[in-house]
């Protein structure tokens, strides 16, 4: 069997395992960015219990590896107390990755809505708008422009990192690769999965830049 | 009845007594115009009639009711928050750099406050919003963003926003101060008609020229109190305080 060959022997597998790769990493993305206003509006926030809290929270993610939380989040939890024992990998891989992009984002999205001129906020207060109106209207949705690109290099980042998972069981495509390299005893399988992850990464660097030239219509 | 009356006004940044001592009272329909050298506190003092400054000291009453009053740096008083914030709404605010929101069409930077704060309905805010288009020469722009026009289109867009509020009150601080030097003129064109048609209107502004036309009275302003108030004709041939016969010969 020549080399092409086996590589689509392989491929089936391959993309089972891309497949798992990108639904981790968009949902934890998503659900991570919408937990991240938070977390930064938090940060922001006056009121200290809430500032002290979000700040604990992003300190913590960010200054432990993700490998660790992994781990903690499915062997060590159930330790602590049997209630917290997270029976599926996925739902523990998906726990771990949107808490950790979280903390991440949450600082870009401090620094973008920081980088708004404050005359923003002045134009709005004098409109008579609250803060919260002024911050669903007026700031938020210049932030998000500003945002497409940490955001963006976030995501290729978490695609990356989901590579992780294969320490709780699961069969992401670096997982799937390595199964096959060493069954059939050859290194030519991490040819077509490093072509994959390009493909992957394209794809989604493609449709940021694409929703940045939507945003940037006003600019 | 006076519309705005300022007791014994002050402000301070920390040790830093920008604002002194200043007594004002505005007259529904009057056009008020400050004058000073940059650091005078002509703009602070603006800013603080809206809240956008907090006060350190002294009395604010809009419509003869007490708005806020201050004392040794802390706010004493403030009128009951729902009538605080109807009462805010009455003043509409011209920014010297505009603060349009880039995001927005000209159109919708005149709807949002109606929409999201009076609670218009989005039909009668583009109407409304449409014909302030047209009263200060933009109908024709209404659907581009910001960053498409001149420096002067965009401070009469901020105009028509300010108006949209419906205001009694129109603060202008340094409205054409960040314009190049031809585009001041159509400023000051909108804000004169708006004076004619009978705004009142307290204006920082170092356009002289507009402040012998169209001021009811002129006021200057000099290390953070009001040194001198009268009519354009009284301040401008007859200044009575040193510091504005200076100030006078170097803008003149």
């Amino acid at each position: 069997m020549n080399s092409f060959d086996r590589i689509l022997l392989w491929l089936p597998q391959l993309l089972s395992g891309a497949k798992l790769t990108i639904i981790i990493t968009i949902l934890s993305v998503t659900i991570g960015l919408l937990l991240s206003v938070f977390l930064a509006l938090g940060k922001m926030s006056k009121i200290t219990v809430i500032n002290k809290v979000c700040s604990a929270y992003i300190f913590f993610f960010r200054g432990t590896p993700l490998l660790m939380q992994i781990y903690f989040i499915y062997f060590g939890l159930p330790q602590f107390n049997p209630k917290l024992t997270i029976q599926s990998a996925f739902v523990a891989a998906m726990i771990a990755y949107t808490l950790n992009t979280a903390a991440y984002l949450a600082e870009n999205i401090r620094a973008g809505i920081q980088s708004i001129d404050k005359g923003q906020y002045e134009a709005s207060k004098a409109l008579g708008m609250t803060y919260a109106q002024t911050m669903r209207l007026i700031i938020i949705p210049q932030t998000i422009r500003r945002l497409i690109p940490p955001v963006g290099n976030e995501f290729i980042m978490v695609l990356k990192d989901v590579s992780l998972v294969a320490i709780i069981g699961l069969s992401d495509l670096t997982k799937v690769t390595r199964a096959i390299s060493s069954s059939s005893a050859t290194a030519l399988v991490y040819i077509p999965a490093m072509i994959i992850y390009l493909i992957i990464t394209a794809f989604f660097s493609f449709v940021f830049n694409k929703m940045e030239k939507k945003y940037s219509v006003y600019e | 009845m006076s519309l705005v009356r300022t007791e014994n006004l002050g402000k301070s940044f920390g040790d830093l007594e920008v604002l002194r001592d200043i007594n004002l009272t505005v007259e529904p329909g009057e056009v008020i115009v400050i004058i000073g050298a940059s650091g005078a506190g002509k703009s602070t003092f603006l800013r603080s009639l809206n809240t956008l400054e907090t006060i350190t000291s002294g009395k604010i009453y809009i419509d003869d009711e007490l708005f806020c009053a201050a004392e040794n740096g802390q706010v004493i008083e403030m009128m009951d928050k729902q009538k605080h914030k109807a009462l805010l709404l009455e003043m509409g605010m011209v920014f010297q750099r505009f603060n349009l929101f880039p995001h927005l069409t000209v159109k919708e930077n005149v709807m949002v406050a109606p929409i999201n704060v009076k609670k218009v309905d989005k039909a009668a805010a583009e109407a409304k919003a449409l014909d302030l288009l047209e009263r200060v020469g933009l109908a024709d722009k209404a659907d581009v963003y910001p960053s498409r026009l001149s420096g002067g289109q965009q401070q009469r867009v901020a105009i028509a926003r300010a108006l949209a509020m419906e205001p009694k009150l129109m603060l202008f601080d340094e409205p054409t101060s960040a314009l190049d030097p031809e585009l001041v003129g159509e400023v000051l064109n909108v804000m004169k008609d708006l004076a004619s048609q009978g705004m009142t209107m307290i204006c920082v502004t170092h356009e002289m020229g507009f402040a012998r036309e169209v001021a009811d009275r002129v006021v200057f302003m000099a290390d953070g109190i009001i040194m001198e108030e009268g009519t354009p004709e009284e301040l401008f041939s007859n200044p009575k305080t040193e510091k504005a016969k200076q100030f006078l010969q170097s803008v003149l």
